[in-house]
This record gives structure tokens, C-alpha cells and sequence, in this order.
């Protein structure tokens, strides 16, 4: 982390898909298919801007951007380094996918629909390339609220209970973290993230970084689901149209993680993590989540409410990898963020199709979408493997890195959680399965067109990468380079 | 141009006199004609903030402007002394009074009787002469003749459209305004027995050597309980709801987003100008009643937010929030720390755009439609996207959500709270903040996500007059929540100073 070089070209890239909001204000209600460009066209361009920096972010170049000076001491600024632009490439190329999707899904509200979609782009790739904890929380705040016209777009009754669930949970999140953000200024005098701790020992006593730090972990738990922060995720994913859920679970659950991502890298540090003797009650509430939450996904009958509670479980491998505080954990809790995204978004984009062609969302009646839609529960399949670590796809990798975590931690009774929860995971993805494909009454029409291509095609190609990133691992341009240059930079 | 600079700093009383001046012209000029008295006001304003911000560069934390009136010298004369947060205090009144005169024009074309017009608008002149008459006098019974002005003129404000109901407010309004005023006549009597000075700073230097120390206690108490109410801090703000809600709605956007400050500037005055935590070595007093001003802060924040949450009119839902922010801005300034302080003073600003934009939004939902229930603001954010944008950011602003002023303010009240150690008001202040999202985003639900769609919904903002004071405001709340750099560095300095006297 030597290099830095001061560019503009973050601030661009924040704000780029600002540009749907525009389209929408021009031509949202004279020409909608116009608008619509715009609304692909400005993701598109942030993914385009950002592709660029890859190389940058592969040497560990740190672009750094300062915007206003709110306070003395307290600024605005931006900073892309390989942790933010690993989130960030991997949060703009699913949002394109879920537009592009949407393109298909969404009839109603669109305006509105797209412009808070944009803004959430927005203010989650702000997220990722804040410099300090400062513009982090500002625009975390953002996010949250932003993502509130997501989940209650459907004006049900249902929706609007989830959407105020949601509200209460993110709202009182945002006041904890502001506690902390003020907190960790009073002590450690500075926010800003460098790639190493800046509150340390010398700034305030143990106990009081142990408040700090769980205020933090309070604060980020619960976009993170960690339990029991987590109730308002099985309410809003069903809830939220099929392409919002998708970036809910698939992106917006992973900010939680960024969050607390940061806190372990650049305000604690690892090593002082280690002497607050922290490492083993996280572990123990992640493996708490990740298996109660996978209990909890085997009792739902509503198909995206089960896929909601095994992203529950799913989140909280990323809180558990993290902290092993070993090398190969936080490899494998930062694979996981890029793992599950796919396979999640898959899942949900495919619960999508299944809702919209087939209208029944209960997993009882599955029967017969194997052959109506043989596209679409291919892609659910193979996604449904890899949430079972089946080997040849994402989740094994993301299982065999935090396995080689734990013995690395020399905590290796946590595999046995990992073992469970596949264990769990087959318990609920299977009958999804075999429903589909093999109980009676499964023959049936293939429906043709099977879809709208608007709407498969994103599936398939999420659907390919759960299988790309559980085969072509080590290929340069894939997550395992850049999570390499992240971890070896902290460890 | 710079001639015009000169003469503010030259002569500060300028700054009364002038609107003085308009507001006893106005009735003259309505003789001729009732449609001129709007211009006039506005002109009046428009010199008399000209006037005001000239002198920003004339007033630093260190450097007060002074103006002995008749030439006699304190503590004999009355003395205009403008320091900076007296110059902030102006700032404020002529930039939101300006836009409150703006938004009046059509309200009260559309609201109140023509023939009392021309009262509405010498009222209002008079009310901000006695404004900013309060905030740069530095003579304590100036101070409350300046009171006094601007409290009759708010109670005749309250009651002007001569609904029974509004003079039922007003009347219930007057009669804990007189009292008060009355509490404080009573601490001026009690310390000018015990110094022989009205002047602040003078009174301020004999404190330290009086014999009399028990009498200054006694009036520092009834000082705090006379400003109090005008403050309108719990237990003492009955008065509020009732007043700001039927008063019309740029007078209530008056009331809650200056008149109730003032009340604020006069125990931030009494606290560190007159007494100061020098007082403190002197009568245990000052202390204890810091503690209780900062409890009972703490509890209007509760009581306040908890009361709001149950409304279902929309303008009395804004006056109870109003008494939430009187909570934080006293939290802030009775934390005696520095932060805490400058957290106080920048919150004064915050609310003061924020709530003056709630109260013109509320106005604009009268104005068109009659809506006064929250229930009745559905759709409202297809029909009056403008309107309806400028409450949700006014709302973040409230709420103490990045990027706004009102977030910074929070943010440097909880900073002080924490670096006293008071991490119980940390809690109470958040879970307050919380309270007051449920309250405002209840509204921006009403507004953007229910309604039926209609196809034939059409844009339909309301006079241009109207939503353009709203959203200049909301717009003021994300400025200074992004560039508070420009104000915060003084803040500091001033508090610092303020702490050490």
C-alpha cells in the first residue's frame, strides 16, 4: 500500500448513475423506453468506469480523492483502494444484471423504481470508496433509507409491514453507528481508513475499545443479519420484487459485512483484535447464525422467504471467516462475498421467473417447473449446489478456504459448523430440486418462450459464474487475485 | 457599494432601526393602498438583511461591533453590542424572515381578511425589529423591552385571523408569555439590586466581587424559568402546540423557527454572558441549574417526540417537534463543553431552516386543498413533487441524517455529551432521534407511498412564491450539512471563549 496517486475519477464514479435520474426527469413519463436506456446506460457506465482501475487495484495503487472539509478534521473524501474496488466492481456488474432484469420484471412505478435502484448504486459504491468512517456512515445512511422504496414497492399490505420493519431496524442501526463514529473520533482523534489500525491501545483503554467495537458490530450486524439482528430480512425479501431482493441479498446484506470489513482492517486492526480477545464470541454468534438461520430457511414454505433466511446464514460465513483472524478465513469469508452474491442472486432472479411464469411462490408446489422452465431450474440448481458446497462450484471454494481457516486458527471445530450447515443447506435446496425434476406430475409443457430474454439471460449468466468461480479459481480478474492482494496486505 | 458596507459597521443600531422604521411607515403606506404593504415588507427585510450580512466580515469570535446609543457609555447608556453569536442569531432572523415574507404574500392574500392585512405585515416588521433588537442588545432591560415587543406582536400574530380557536391559543399563549415576562422583569429587579448595572458585561464584572450572592442566585433561577417558557422547554410548553398551530402557517413558520430561539438566546446570555461558569465558584446555583435546564432538555427531547408521534393533525405534529429540537439545542448548550456548545448554536441554524420549511410545507397543504391530517397528504408527493421533496429533506435534516446541517449539529452535540462523560444523554439524545424518524417519515409515507395512482394526476405545486421559500430552505439544510466548515471553525472559537469567561 506505498503507492497513491489523487484522481477525480472516484467522484465521477459515484456519482455516474446519477444520470438515470435524469433520463427519468427528461423523458420518465413522455418516453419511457428512452428513459429506460438511460436507466441500463448509467449502470453500464459506472461498471465501465470502473473496470479500468482493475490493474491499478491489483498492485495495491490507492486513488484517493478529497471532496469538502465538513469539519476540521472530518471530510468527504474518497478512496479507492483493492478492498473498495473489489465490492465495487463486484456491487455495479450485479446491479446491471438486476436492471437488466427488471427491464422485464417491473410494469408498474417504474420511475421511481429505477431512480432509487440508481441512487442505491450510487450510494453503495460510495460506500466502497469512502476514505474515512465519516463518509462511509453518510452514505450508508443514504443506502438504507433509499433502499426503503425497494422493498415497499408493491403497495401491499405485506410490503408496507416489511418496509416499516425494515425502517425501524436500519434507522436505529444508523443511530448506533453514529454513537460509534462519534466515539472513535472523540478517542482516536481521526477517521480516516489507511490499511492499518488507527485506534489503538494508546488511544483509550481495553474496555472502552471493546464498547466501541461492539456498538460497531451492533451497528453493521444488522444489515449483516447477524443474529439476532436480523428480523427484518425474512420480511423484506419476500416482500421486494425479485430483482430488488436479489441485490438485497446479493449486495446490499454484503455492505453490512463491508462495514464491519473496515472496522476489522483500518480501525482495529487484526492484531489488536486479537489482543481484545474478541475472535471467539464473534465465532461463536456467526456459527450461531449460520446455523439457526439455515434451521429457521428448513421450516419456511414461501420460497423466497426460505431463500431470505439461508442468505441469514449464508452472511454471517463472511463474519465467521473474518474472524478466524487466519489468513485462508479472511480469504474465505471474502470469497464468500463475491460467492454468495451470485449464487443468491441467482436464486432470487430465478424465484423471479418462477413467481412471474408461474404465479405460485410455495415450495410445495413446485412440481413440474423442471420441465416448464428447464433454463431457469437449471440455473436454480446449480446455484442450490453451490449453497451446498458441492465441489466445481462457488460455495465449495468458499467452504474450503474457511476449513483450511479454522485448522490455520487452530479452532478447527468450527469445520463442524460448516459441515452442518451444508448439511442444512441440502435439507432445504433438495426438495426444491426434486420437486421440480422428479415427483409426479412433474411432466409437463415447456413453456416457449420460456421467459423474457431480458429476464433469463441476467439468470444464466449469474448462474455461469457460480460455476466460473467455483472452476476457473485462480484466473486473473476473478475474485480470488484481488482478495490475495487484500489479505496479504493486512496479514 | 462599500460606502453602504461601512455604514452598518459604523452604526449597528442601523439594524433596529431600520425595520423599525418600515414596520411604522407600513400602516401609512396601507392608507394609499393595501397591495403595497407586501412590497414595502419586503423591502424593509431585503435592507434591513443587506445590513445584517454586510457585517460579516466586521464580527469575529474575538471582536464584538459596539454602538453606545445617544453616545453614553455603558454601564450608564444602552449599548448595541454585536458579537458573533448575536451576528449569527441576525443572520438567521433576516434570512429566514426575508423568505417567510415571500411566502406570506399569497398565504394571507388566500387566508386572512383583507383589511387586516396591513396589520399582518407591520406586525411582522415589528416582530423582527424585535428580534434582532433582543439578539444585539447588550444591555439586560433593553433585552426585555425587545421581549416584550416581540412577545405582544407574536400573541396578536397568533390571534389575527380572529377565529375563535386562534384566540383562544393566543390568549392561553399570552397568558404564559406575560407571566414570564413578568419572572424575568423580576430577575432584572433582583440583580440590579444587587449590582446597579444593567449592563451585561458590567453586571457580569461585579458578579465577581458582589456581596450579594444569594440574590443573584435567586434571580439566575427566575431568570431560567421566565426564558423557559418562551423557550417553550418542558414542562413549560403548553402554550406551544396550540399556538403554532393555529397561527397561520408562515407565522407559525416564524414562531417555531425564530421566536422560540429567542427564548433560547436569552438563557445562552444569562448563562454565559451575565452569570458565566465563573458564577459556578461563587453559588453552587449555576451549576445546579445547568444540570436541571440539561435534564430537562433531555426530557422535552422524549416528551416531545413521544407526543408528536400521536398526532394525527400535521402542524401540531411540527410544534411538538418543535419542542424535541429546543431539548437538543439546550442539551448542547448545558453540557459545557465545547463541542456540545457549537453543537447547540449550529442546531439553532438546522431547525430553524428545517422546522421554517416543515411549517411552509404545511402551509402549501392549507393553501391548496385544505389538508391539515396527516391521512390526508397521500399522493401528495405525485401531485407536489417539489413541495413534497423539500419536507422529506427538511424531514432528514430534522431526524439528524447525512448529509444536512441538522446531522452535523447532533453529531457535535453528542461529541460534547461524550467528552463530559455523559454517555446517558448520548442514549436518551439517539433514541430522541429515533423517535423523531418515526414521527417524520410517518409523513414522507403518507406523502410518496400510499394513494391510489390516477392517470389524470396532475402537477399541481401552488404558487411559485410559495414552494420556492420551502425548498431554498431544505436546500439551505444540505448546504450548511456539507459545507459546515464555513461556520463550525467560529462556532468553536466562540464557544471556547464563552466556556472560559
Amino acid at each position: 500500500m506505498s503507492r497513491q496517486t489523487s484522481s477525480v475519477l472516484p467522484v465521477i464514479i459515484v456519482f455516474a448513475p446519477w444520470l438515470a435520474l435524469a433520463g427519468a426527469a427528461a423523458w420518465g413519463r413522455s418516453r419511457p423506453r428512452l428513459a429506460k436506456a438511460f436507466y441500463v446506460g448509467s449502470t453500464v457506465l459506472a461498471l465501465g468506469l470502473i473496470l479500468p482501475l482493475y490493474g491499478r487495484a491489483l498492485d495495491g495503487v490507492v486513488t484517493k480523492q478529497h471532496l469538502v472539509e465538513v469539519v476540521t478534521g472530518i471530510s468527504i473524501s474518497f478512496r479507492i483502494d483493492t478492498l473498495g474496488f473489489y465490492f465495487a466492481i463486484l456491487l455495479s456488474f450485479l446491479w446491471l444484471l438486476a436492471t437488466i432484469f427488471s427491464l422485464g420484471y417491473i410494469h408498474e412505478r417504474e420511475t421511481r423504481y429505477y431512480c432509487f435502484l440508481a441512487l442505491n448504486l450510487s450510494f453503495c459504491l460510495g460506500v466502497a470508496f469512502s476514505a474515512n468512517m465519516f463518509t462511509l456512515f453518510i452514505f450508508y445512511e443514504l443506502m438504507s433509507l433509499c433502499t426503503y422504496p425497494l422493498i415497499i414497492h408493491d403497495e401491499t399490505e405485506q410490503a408496507r409491514r416489511a418496509g416499516l420493519k425494515y425502517l425501524v431496524y436500519s434507522i436505529s442501526a444508523g443511530a448506533v453507528i453514529l454513537a460509534g463514529v462519534v466515539l472513535q473520533f472523540f478517542y482516536g482523534g481521526t477517521l480516516e481508513f489507511t490499511g492499518h489500525a488507527t485506534l489503538t491501545m494508546a488511544d483509550a483503554s481495553k474496555s472502552v475499545l471493546l464498547v466501541i467495537f461492539s456498538i460497531y458490530m451492533l451497528g453493521f450486524g444488522v444489515k449483516a443479519c447477524i443474529m439476532p439482528l436480523h428480523g427484518w430480512v425474512p420480511d423484506a425479501h419476500p416482500a421486494a420484487p425479485a430483482p430488488a431482493s436479489a441485490l438485497l441479498s446479493g449486495v446490499i446484506l454484503k455492505i453490512g459485512a463491508f462495514g464491519i470489513i473496515r472496522v476489522l482492517f483500518d480501525v482495529f486492526g487484526i492484531r489488536q483484535l486479537r489482543v481484545l480477545g474478541v475472535s471467539l464470541p464473534m465465532l461463536y454468534v456467526a456459527s450461531f447464525t449460520i446455523i439457526v438461520g439455515s434451521l429457521f430457511a428448513i421450516t419456511q414454505t414461501d420460497l423466497k422467504r426460505r431463500l431470505a433466511y439461508s442468505s441469514v446464514a449464508q452472511v454471517s460465513y463472511i463474519i465467521l471467516g473474518l474472524f478466524l483472524l487466519a489468513p485462508d478465513g479472511a480469504m474465505g469469508g471474502l470469497l464468500q462475498v463475491a460467492n454468495h452474491a451470485f449464487m443468491k442472486a441467482t436464486l432470487f432472479l430465478c424465484s423471479g421467473i418462477i413467481i412471474h411464469e408461474t404465479g405460485k411462490r410455495d415450495v410445495r408446489q413446485l412440481e413440474g417447473t423442471g420441465s416448464k422452465l428447464p433454463l431457469t431450474m437449471m440455473a436454480f440448481s446449480v446455484a442450490a449446489l453451490g449453497m451446498m458446497g458441492v465441489p466445481a462450484t462457488a460455495g465449495f471454494i468458499t467452504k474450503w478456504e474457511l476449513g483450511v481457516g479454522c485448522v490455520q486458527a487452530h479452532r478447527p471445530y468450527f469445520i463442524a459448523v460448516l459441515l452442518i450447515s451444508s448439511l442444512l443447506n441440502a435439507v432445504y435446496f433438495l426438495p426444491i430440486i426434486y420437486a421440480a425434476y422428479f415427483k409426479e406430475g412433474s411432466a409437463g409443457e415447456r413453456l416457449r418462450p420460456e421467459t423474457k430474454p431480458t429476464m433469463l439471460v441476467p439468470v444464466l449468466i449469474t448462474g455461469a459464474f457460480v460455476l466460473i468461480l467455483g472452476i476457473f479459481v485462480t484466473v486473473p480478474g476473478l475474485p480470488y487475485s484481488l482478495v490475495k492482494v487484500i489479505v496479504s496486505a493486512v496479514f | 457599494m462599500s460606502w453602504a458596507l461601512g455604514v452598518a459597521a459604523d452604526h449597528p443600531v442601523l439594524l433596529v432601526a431600520v425595520p423599525l422604521l418600515f414596520a411604522a411607515l407600513c400602516p401609512i403606506w396601507a392608507m394609499w393602498k393595501r397591495s403595497a404593504c407586501f412590497p414595502w415588507a419586503m423591502a424593509g427585510m431585503s435592507v434591513t438583511a443587506f445590513l445584517a450580512w454586510s457585517l460579516i466580515g466586521d464580527v469575529s469570535p474575538r471582536r464584538a461591533l459596539t454602538y453606545n446609543l445617544s453616545g453614553w457609555r455603558p454601564p450608564w447608556g444602552i449599548q448595541i453590542r454585536i458579537d458573533y453569536v448575536g451576528l449569527l442569531m441576525v443572520c438567521i432572523i433576516t434570512a429566514v424572515g426575508l423568505l417567510i415574507v415571500l411566502y406570506s404574500w399569497r398565504y394571507v392574500e388566500h387566508d386572512l381578511k383583507p383589511e387586516r392585512v396591513p396589520y399582518y405585515y407591520t406586525l411582522l416588521l415589528l416582530i423582527m425589529t424585535a428580534m434582532i433588537g433582543f439578539s444585539v442588545t447588550g444591555d439586560l432591560f433593553n433585552m426585555f423591552v425587545m421581549m416584550e415587543i416581540f412577545s405582544i406582536t407574536s400573541y396578536a400574530l397568533v390571534a389575527i385571523s380572529g377565529m375563535k380557536e386562534a384566540v383562544r391559543a393566543a390568549f392561553k399563549y399570552l397568558l404564559m408569555g406575560a407571566t414570564s415576562s413578568l419572572t424575568v422583569l423580576l430577575a432584572i429587579a433582583f440583580l440590579y439590586s444587587a449590582t446597579g448595572s444593567l449592563n451585561m458585561l458590567d453586571i457580569s464584572l461585579q458578579l465577581k466581587s458582589t456581596s450579594y450572592v444569594q440574590v443573584a442566585a435567586v434571580a439566575l433561577i427566575l431568570f431560567v424559568v421566565g426564558f423557559s417558557v418562551k423557550a417553550a422547554l418542558f414542562p413549560v410548553h403548553v402554550w406551544l402546540p396550540d399556538a403554532h398551530s393555529i397561527a397561520p402557517s408562515p407565522v407559525s413558520a416564524l414562531l417555531s423557527a425564530l421566536v422560540i430561539k429567542m427564548g433560547i438566546i436569552g438563557l445562552f446570555r444569562v448563562f454565559f454572558t451575565v452569570y458565566g461558569p465563573g458564577f459556578a465558584a461563587r453559588s453552587g446555583t449555576w451549576n445546579g441549574v445547568i444540570d436541571v435546564v440539561s435534564w430537562l432538555a433531555v426530557a422535552s427531547i422524549l416528551v416531545g417526540a413521544a407526543l408528536a408521534i400521536i398526532q394525527r393533525d400535521f402542524k401540531v405534529m411540527i410544534a411538538y417537534s418543535s419542542i424535541v429540537h429546543i431539548g437538543y439545542i439546550l442539551l448542547g448548550l448545558t453540557v459545557l463543553s465545547g463541542n456540545g456548545t457549537v453543537g447547540g448554536l449550529f442546531d439553532i441554524l438546522a431547525h430553524a431552516m428545517g422546522k421554517g420549511c416543515f411549517f411552509m410545507v404545511a402551509g402549501i397543504m392549507i393553501y391548496k386543498g385544505n389538508r391539515r391530517q396527516i391521512h390526508e397528504l397521500r399522493g401528495v408527493g405525485r401531485t407536489m413533487p417539489v413541495t413534497a421533496w423539500a419536507f422529506t429533506i427538511a424531514a432528514l435534516s430534522i431526524v439528524g441524517i447525512p448529509p444536512t446541517a441538522g446531522f452535523m449539529a447532533k453529531f457535535y452535540i453528542l461529541w460534547g455529551c461524550i467528552q463530559r462523560g455523559k454517555y446517558h444523554f448520548v442514549v436518551l439524545a439517539l433514541i430522541g432521534s429515533l423517535l423523531t424518524a418515526v414521527y417524520c417519515f410517518r409523513v414522507v409515507y403518507y406523502m410518496f407511498f400510499t394513494g391510489a395512482r390516477r392517470p389524470d394526476a396532475r402537477l399541481d405545486e401552488g404558487p411559485v412564491t410559495m414552494y420556492a421559500p420551502a425548498a431554498l430552505l431544505a436546500a439551505g439544510t444540505v448546504f450548511f450539512g456539507i459545507f459546515a466548515n464555513l461556520l463550525i471553525p467560529s462556532l468553536t472559537a466562540a464557544a471556547r471563549l464563552v466556556l472560559a469567561r
